[in-house]
């Protein structure tokens, strides 16, 4: 009777299934992981030993930072803000555990990593508290912070020196073969999804996707704003950790040149500027396609300028793949959401409509 | 103290008080030099559907954003089931019961269907609902609102306008509520669906709850309400009881004027047979009827049958049929925002060439204009001023190396504004008028280039009824010129009023295309359903 009874039955589930993966949230991060398997396929075919090499530690020393920078920069996008600050205060934590916290005693982990994240949360708030009450603009409010922390880092250690407790020293080795740092990316992973699966984040995606939505269905705009930059400061403190522990030791002037690496690992991340949609992974990826294009670069003996020019390269490149994917996605979802309605429409008429008129 | 010495009024006060679940007193609030509320006074009983009348810009949607928490009054004070109630946030509002369906479909379009149900509802960690319990909440709303078989995993910008707007009443009514607001809550909804959220507001309302909403068809206020609160320049002018009153007694409280009144009781009159107006018809002149504008063989969707439909000069042509069942493929196909599966879609030009339609650009170069329904998404840029967004189309032909001659513009839009009544200054941003001056803006945008073919869709959504009819005359009036229109709306009573001819769409293929002057209501009910428009009695 019912056209759509005739339709077999793994057919509108396997329609369902297809619709399901175009519309699947993560899709935006094709594009970025796309990326990282070329790149690390080339870095391979350029120098063979890369899977393999000795120095695995020292390469996750330079990659793991960037991971973290790229997550921290990632997250007040997400909630349709911005943070320019992350750069210096990560430099600045470098400078934060070898000149104040060491000389005054204060080295075993169970106090400094706490001391790091609480610096973190609330350099983070203070962003926070001039963008939500004192209605700065994000990028204004945060290039005051930027300032902040990189005069106050040559100020208080102009050239590289200092040094780190020796647990964070030992981070860069190897614990079988894993390298020291992945502990702590995989710690932080962990707090992260179990974070992810709270509320907040939710909330953070509405505020970022549309505001007005957002606080007119009930969502606490300010409180959502307020800890999304609070959490961003802790990220870009842990990121400071892992940097101390690359270049064991502090330095003021490190911090400055991760705002850029930050901003473009964010866009090769596919996250939109606009804000509301994708997730703190995006910014992982982009920050380890940095990482790649750096160390297939510096492998082939390339000058490190010439490192600047292929991430802009890459990252025009990769900003027009991920449009045209999206468009292509959506426009599919769109066909195959047009055909499904013509069945619905078709079950709907036989049965529900029909018998009301 | 003993009982019996309280006097029988005290009895009679408490008894009101409880009944009473929202008394609104002389409430104002002002937008800088705006006056948008001034003295708006209120009260909701319990179990009661109430509705919200007034003018575009009389400052409904700004009383119900005070009752739902969304801005603070200067003025005035509302007492919510028994005392005194100042939200601080849309989050109080709900919780203290109070649900709102806000006239702007707010939604994150990237956000799944359930999302948009549900956020809003926790706190800034916790999770409110389990994700179960949001799943067979998100089913049992949408069950409710006659939406069963939607996905809740699907992004909320692959849902038509109907359906977004169906999943935000969703999210009211997820939310335990006593008192519902709709502001234009059924706006963009068909006939079909209407019934089904009337259907459940009048269930709720017999279990005590209430309902509040605003709406410009009469013919749904007068059905769905008890009683009429009307607004006029922000001030209450009147509470009527619908059992004892009529159209013209409500629209002339809206206006403050008479004659406007009568006329639209002329072309609603009764909400059962709407019959189209003759007299309106009969003045205008007859045409000559060269075509300008052919569908030929046009099929929709795979399963489909071919439509062929010619549109003369002057001709004002109906497209109706219930949410989904092609109307807006085809008149996305008309103006090239899509291509159809089969057949051709061709403009005629003045010497009486063919030209099919490819794209966009190419209609519109031909002169074929298309006015979207979503305003918020596709037409309006919202931070621009109300000017700009205007003059923003008439640019092609308003300039002068390519700077816009402004003087130009301004007179047009001065014309424009005087004769729709456009309440609101050219330069404020046009976010800030009320919901119906933004459609008249976005209406006058593209009028005003005096296109070939004009396709409009759903043109007069959230314009009040006095407005409507001026923009009847105006639409007429444009036919009159040679103008030729494609009118598609939700609303039947409207099609019947305005056009000339109207073509129903059901199910993707052209169920029926009637003369205006021999369609009735049923009729074209009938063919919305799929059944044979002359079989109806
Ligand atoms: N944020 C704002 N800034 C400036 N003016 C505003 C703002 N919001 C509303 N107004 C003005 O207040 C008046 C009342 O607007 P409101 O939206 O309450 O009208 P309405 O009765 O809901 O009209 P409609 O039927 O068109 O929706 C309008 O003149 C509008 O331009
Ligand atoms: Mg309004």
């Amino acid at each position: 009777m019912s056209e759509l009874a005739v339709l077999p039955n793994d057919f509108v589930s396997s329609q369902r299934a297809a619709l399901r993966r175009l519309s699947d949230r993560h899709a935006y991060a094709s594009v970025p992981v796309g990326l990282c398997v070329v790149l690390f396929v080339v870095n391979l075919l350029v120098q063979p030993a890369f899977a393999g090499r000795a120095d695995w530690a020292t390469a996750s020393g330079v990659l793991v930072p960037y991971l973290f920078i790229g997550m921290a920069f990632t997250l007040p996008v997400l909630q349709g803000g911005f943070d320019l600050s992350i750069g210096t205060l990560a430099g600045f934590m470098t400078i934060f555990v070898s000149t104040v916290l060491l000389p005054s005693g204060i080295t075993a982990p169970e106090l400094v990593i706490p001391l790091v994240v609480a610096f973190g949360l609330l350099s983070g708030t203070i962003n926070g508290f001039f963008i939500v009450y004192v209605r700065l603009p994000p990028i204004i409010a945060t290039l005051g912070m930027y300032l902040f922390y990189e005069g106050l880092g040559t100020a208080v250690l102009p050239e590289q020196g200092g040094t780190i407790p020796g647990w964070l020293v030992r981070l860069s080795q190897s614990y079988g073969p894993i390298p020291g740092q992945w502990f702590v990316v995989a710690g932080f992973a962990i707090v992260w999804l179990a974070l992810s699966r709270t509320a907040l984040f939710r909330n953070i995606l509405v505020v970022g996707g549309d505001e007005r939505a957002a606080y007119t269905a009930g969502v606490n705009v300010k409180a959502v704003r307020l800890s999304s930059y609070a959490l961003t400061g802790a990220i870009a403190c842990i990121a400071g950790l892992m940097l101390a522990a690359l270049i064991q030791s502090g330095d003021g002037t490190i911090g400055a040149q991760y705002t850029i690496s930050g901003i473009t690992a964010v866009a090769l991340g596919g996250i939109s500027l606009h804000g509301g949609k994708g997730g703190l992974f995006g910014g992982a990826l982009g920050g380890a396609v940095l990482f790649l294009i750096a160390q297939l670069l510096t492998d082939a003996n390339v000058s490190i300028y010439a490192v600047q020019i292929v991430d802009g390269i890459i990252l025009i490149v990769a900003l027009s793949l991920n449009g045209t994917l999206d468009y292509l996605r959506r426009r599919l979802l769109r066909k195959s959401l047009a055909q499904s309605a013509v069945s619905a429409a078709v079950e709907e008429g036989q049965s529900g409509i029909r018998t009301t008129v | 103290m003993p009982i019996s010495k309280r006097p029988p009024e005290a009895y009679a006060a408490d008894q009101a008080a409880i009944d009473t679940q929202l008394a609104v007193r002389d409430m104002a609030r002002s937008f800088g030099e705006t006056r948008a509320l001034d003295s708006a006074t209120l009260t909701l009983r319990r179990g009661e559907i109430h509705a919200l009348a007034g003018e575009n810009g009389s400052g409904k949607s700004t009383l119900i954003k005070i009752l739902s928490g969304v801005i603070r009054p200067d003025g005035g004070e509302f007492m919510f089931q028994g005392s005194r109630a100042r939200f601080a946030s849309p989050y109080a509002a709900q919780h203290a019961g109070i649900s709102t369906v806000y006239q702007e479909t707010l939604i994150t379009p990237e956000m799944s269907v359930r999302d948009n149900i549900f956020f809003g509802t926790d706190g800034l960690i916790r999770h409110q609902r389990s994700k179960s319990q949001e799943i067979s909440g998100a089913h049992l709303a949408l069950d409710q609102l006659g939406l069963p078989g939607l996905d809740i995993d699907r992004p909320m910008w692959t849902l038509s306008l109907a359906e977004r707007q169906l999943v935000t009443v969703a999210r009211a009514i997820v939310r335990p509520w006593q008192v519902l607001i709709l502001d234009e809550g059924t706006s963009a909804l068909d006939a079909h669906r209407r019934d089904r959220l009337f259907a459940y507001l009048r269930d709720a309302s017999s279990e005590g709850k209430s309902v509040l909403f605003t709406s410009h068809r009469m013919d749904e206020v007068f059905d769905l309400a008890q009683r009429i609160t009307v607004l006029r320049n922000g001030t209450t002018v009147a509470t009527v009881d619908v059992a004892e009153s009529s159209y013209s007694d409500v629209l002339q409280h809206m206006s403050g004027r008479e004659q406007a009144a009568a006329l639209m009781e002329e072309t609603n009159g009764g909400s059962g047979e709407v019959r189209s107006a003759p007299s309106a018809l009969a003045q205008r002149p007859a045409r000559s009827g060269e075509p300008v504008l052919r569908v030929s063989d046009v099929t929709l969707r795979a399963s489909s049958q071919p439509m062929s439909i010619e549109l003369k000069r002057g001709e004002i042509l109906g497209i109706a049929g219930l949410e989904g069942q092609g109307q807006v493929e085809l008149v996305e196909a008309l103006c090239g925002l899509s291509r159809p599966r089969g057949g051709r879609v061709i403009v005629v030009d003045d010497a009486g060439r063919d030209h099919e339609i490819s794209s966009y650009r190419d209609a519109n170069r031909r002169g074929v204009r298309y006015v979207p329904r979503d305003r918020r998404q596709e037409g309006l840029f919202a931070s621009q001023s109300v000017f700009d967004n205007f003059a923003i189309a008439s640019w092609g032909e308003l300039n002068r190396f390519g700077i816009l001659k402004r003087g130009a513009a301004r007179k047009r839009y001065q014309e424009y504004a005087e004769y729709t009544r456009l309440v609101g200054s050219p330069n404020q941003p046009v976010s800030t008028l009320s919901g119906g001056n933004q459609q008249k803006v976005l209406l006058g945008r593209w009028t005003s280039m005096h296109p070939t073919v004009l396709v409009l869709n759903d043109p007069l959504r959230g314009v009040d009824a006095n407005t409507k009819e001026e923009l009847y005359q105006f639409f007429r009036s444009l036919a009159a010129e040679g103008m030729a229109l494609v009118f598609l709306s939700t609303e039947i009573g409207e099609l019947l009023v305005l056009t000339d001819r109207i073509a129903v769409i059901h199910e993707g293929s052209m169920q029926a295309l009637l003369p205006t002057a021999e369609a009735t209501n049923g009729k074209i009910v009938a063919a919305m359903f799929g059944q044979n428009p002359e079989e109806e009695s």
